[in-house]
């Protein structure tokens, strides 16, 4: 009897060691070889994040071993690594949408609903990687998670419509846009939704209360930003969600 | 030596092009929204009952590091510009009174303070950022805009004010 607990506490533990464990999966390319940090699950939605200008950090795997122990998988491809390039949002530019289509494809192939996500700057780069897919592609994705995106073009300048980076308002994938309330970009979410279904991709925007911008790598964090950073997991699986509700059928 | 000058000099300009803000003719092709707002004590402020002024409109919030730099400069700013007919309306960006109130103790601005909790004041005057500066002529028309935060106090800008008096 003693024995069969021993071995199902054993088994258990096994299993959720498993099921969190990260691991390295290399994508050719003709660029450069991309080395991917994947959280397996067993479920049937696969996220891709892009953590470029921020790079790595404890947060985001923390998020993705949560996310993957509730059957969302998490890949996280190091482009900047691969194209030596430093951690900076002057190299966005510099990543070219053929690398991004490889490593969609390569996330594609694994049957799964395929999640774009990126914060900050780095949403520029899954707006053009997605833009770039659908003009290749039949197949669609399932959606992307902009999570307080800085998508302007320079400096909005006061009394001016803002103008934003070219990848804007050329996808037609679900988005769902989270911005922080504490924030000046709040102000500017329905001018830059607006801006993002020019080509028909549907948009839901939520403002989470009491956040402000990069509150997950502050040291003076308020108590709300405490508590979001540690459910990033629980905000990008209610996303999902919604994302999941405009899903296009392939 | 001559090297290490010309590299300082270099790092003048450089750091010079970077940093300088400068007010820039407001060229957009929109007439002055409207402005009716509350200040802290509950007084309603128009902004047309302030024509015959120059007025400094600032947008700005309490999590702007720029913003809580700046204001001593421009209560400073204030005395500088004289007898020169002059008003400054810094309208928060949304935020509650008591978050507000705790800056004002902190920060001391000696203009004033509008509130703006639905951000309806934000929409109408196209603000995306923190802070965005209007400086309004007195015959109640944008001249000039000015994204960033600056010392309000400097010569060179309070001439370029005063420049506008008759405009």
């Amino acid at each position: 009897m003693h024995f069969k607990i021993i071995f199902i506490a054993f088994y258990l533990s096994f299993m959720a060691t498993a099921i969190q464990a990260q691991e390295i999966k290399t994508i050719e390319t003709d660029d450069a070889d991309v080395e991917v940090r994947v959280f397996p699950a067993e479920g049937n939605r696969l996220l891709l994040g892009f953590p470029i200008e921020e790079g790595k950090s404890l947060t985001e795997e923390k998020t993705a071993r949560s996310l993957a122990e509730d059957g969302v998988e998490v890949w996280m491809p190091d482009v900047l690594s691969a194209l030596m390039l430093p951690n900076l949002k002057s190299s966005l530019k510099d990543i070219p949408a053929k690398l991004l289509i490889r490593i969609i494809k390569e996330a594609k192939k694994s049957g799964k609903d395929v999640y774009l996500i990126a914060t900050g700057h780095d949403a520029e780069v899954v707006l053009r990687g997605a833009s770039e897919w659908e003009r290749l592609n039949k197949s669609s994705l399932a959606g992307a998670v902009l999570m307080f995106p800085r998508l302007f073009k320079g400096v909005p300048e006061p009394g001016e419509i803002p103008e934003y980076v070219d990848s804007v308002g050329k996808t037609k994938l679900p988005i769902m846009l989270l911005e922080g309330g504490r924030t000046p970009a709040r102000w500017g979410v329905k001018t830059l939704s607006h801006a993002l279904q020019e080509n028909g991709s549907p948009v839901v925007a939520k403002i989470i209360p009491d956040i402000r911008g990069k509150f997950f790598k502050r040291d003076d964090s308020n108590r709300s930003e405490e508590v979001v950073a540690s459910q990033m997991a629980g905000l990008i699986k209610v996303s999902l969600f919604y994302l999941n509700r405009n899903k296009v059928n392939d | 030596m001559i090297n290490r000058k010309i590299l300082f000099m270099a790092l003048l300009v450089f750091s010079g092009q970077l940093f300088a803000t400068e007010l820039k003719p407001f060229t957009a092709d929109i007439k002055t929204p409207a402005l009716v707002l509350q200040d802290l004590q509950g007084k309603t402020h128009n902004l047309d009952d302030y024509k015959g002024k120059i007025v400094l409109l600032q947008f700005w919030a309490t999590y702007c590091g720029p913003c809580r730099k700046e204001m001593p400069s421009m209560n400073i700013m204030m005395k500088k510009m004289g007898d020169t007919p002059f008003k400054i309306l810094a309208v928060n960006m949304g935020e509650s009174k008591q978050e507000v109130e705790k800056f004002v103790s902190e920060v001391k601005p000696a203009f004033t303070i509008l509130m703006d909790k639905e951000g309806k004041s934000i929409a109408d005057w196209r603000v995306f950022a923190v802070p965005s500066n209007f400086i309004i002529g007195p015959k109640g028309k944008i001249r000039y805009t000015l994204f960033g935060g600056v010392e309000w106090n400097s010569d060179e800008l309070i001439a370029k004010l005063k420049e506008l008096s008759d405009k």
